[in-house]
């Protein structure tokens, strides 16, 4: 495969970003559960206070993927704070398009992400992912990381907006 | 009993590190504290914060033997959903135990709720252990769901070692510059 580069995502990216979030939402089969928009996406990555940042791959224009596109994956971040050994980073979603894998794109955006989070001085990085995705798993497990949930007994909650809105209004 | 809840000021610093310690203790994991409280205040009170905390706190009449009127906290930050955009993170929400039942972790709670409104977040999330039944039963019957349970999420996390390893690892690669 010819080569790719590994960049900081910029205001022009939020499409593709929003493509590859909602083909990743396909692959956990939640695909109807991406709500989020291009507008929101610009508005909370590359305002005033971004909410996150946003790593992408790119390869030439020449093998380029079959509709067309040289964004071919992303890894999308936050820094996060555990009171007990401090800041964090967090990987929210980390994806590379099919036709694109098996290439080390991966790993690559993988050692960035730990770089970044070794330099900022976080002391772990951080993410959830779906017990039945054993591919995922094992990536993550060779490479280190430790299943808190099995080991420690966390469970993650989440109260929705009618609820958020119900509670606010107490 | 009556009591306030407001946002934590740089000098609640050392009282939010005590608490932090006696839910840690609470959660057995006490020996996993490495923070202290002038980290605390560097990382959550300077220029650049990476969390923002809520306290509770009672009139003198009501301290503790100890002297201390600051008897809950409740540490957060802004997280991002790539489905629904911005999500509020409940990290740590503590009351004393002496101080419970009188509606403190609810108000902190409500409060949280109305900020995660204001900036629009689409959410509040926060992990618990799955021992803590109180905790489980006090949360859900707010409306929260057991994600792990109902979509299988599992928390992951790679620690200090596995990260330089990973920083430093050659990958072989047809071609790669990075920027």
């Amino acid at each position: 495969m010819a080569k790719y580069i590994l960049r900081k995502a910029e205001p022009k990216d939020v499409s593709d970003i929003l493509r590859l979030i909602k083909e990743l939402a396909k692959y956990e089969e939640m695909e109807d559960q991406v709500i989020l928009t291009e507008k929101e996406l610009l508005e909370d990555g590359f305002g005033d206070h971004p909410f996150y940042h946003c790593i992408v791959a790119e390869v030439p224009k020449e093998p380029q993927s079959i509709e067309g596109y040289t964004v071919v994956g992303f890894a999308m971040y936050y820094f996060t704070y555990d009171p007990w050994i401090g800041k964090l980073l967090y990987l929210e979603d980390f994806y590379v398009m099919k036709e694109y894998r098996g290439y080390g794109i991966g790993s690559e955006i993988f050692k960035k992400l730990s770089h970044t989070a070794v330099k900022t001085r976080c002391s772990g990085m951080h993410f959830i992912v779906a017990e039945w995705n054993t591919p995922s798993i094992e990536f993550y497990k060779r490479r280190g990381a430790s299943d808190l949930s099995s080991q420690e007994g966390w469970r993650l909650f989440e109260i929705d907006k009618e609820f958020l809105v119900k509670m606010s209004k107490e | 009993m009556n009591f306030t809840i407001r946002h934590a000021k740089s000098c609640d610093c050392e009282h939010i590190m005590r608490l932090i310690m006696e839910l840690a203790v609470y959660e057995n994991m006490s020996e996993q504290v490495k923070i202290t409280s002038k980290e605390l205040e560097r990382d959550g009170f300077s220029n650049h914060s990476f969390f923002k905390c809520l306290v509770a706190e009672v009139p003198e009449e009501h301290q503790t033997k100890e002297g201390h009127t600051i008897v809950g906290y409740c540490l957060y930050f802004y997280t991002y959903s790539t489905w629904e955009g911005r999500v509020i993170y409940m990290e740590d929400l503590y009351v004393m135990p002496k101080f419970r039942g009188n509606g403190i972790g609810k108000a902190m709670m409500c409060r949280i709720a109305q900020i995660g409104r204001q900036s629009e977040c689409a959410r509040l999330q926060f992990n618990v252990l799955n021992w803590n039944k109180p905790s489980i039963e006090f949360y859900k019957s707010h409306g929260a769901l057991d994600l792990t349970e109902k979509e299988g999420w599992h928390a992951m996390r790679f620690e200090v070692a596995a990260m330089e390893k990973l920083a430093q690892m050659t990958v072989a690669t047809c071609a790669t510059t990075t920027t």
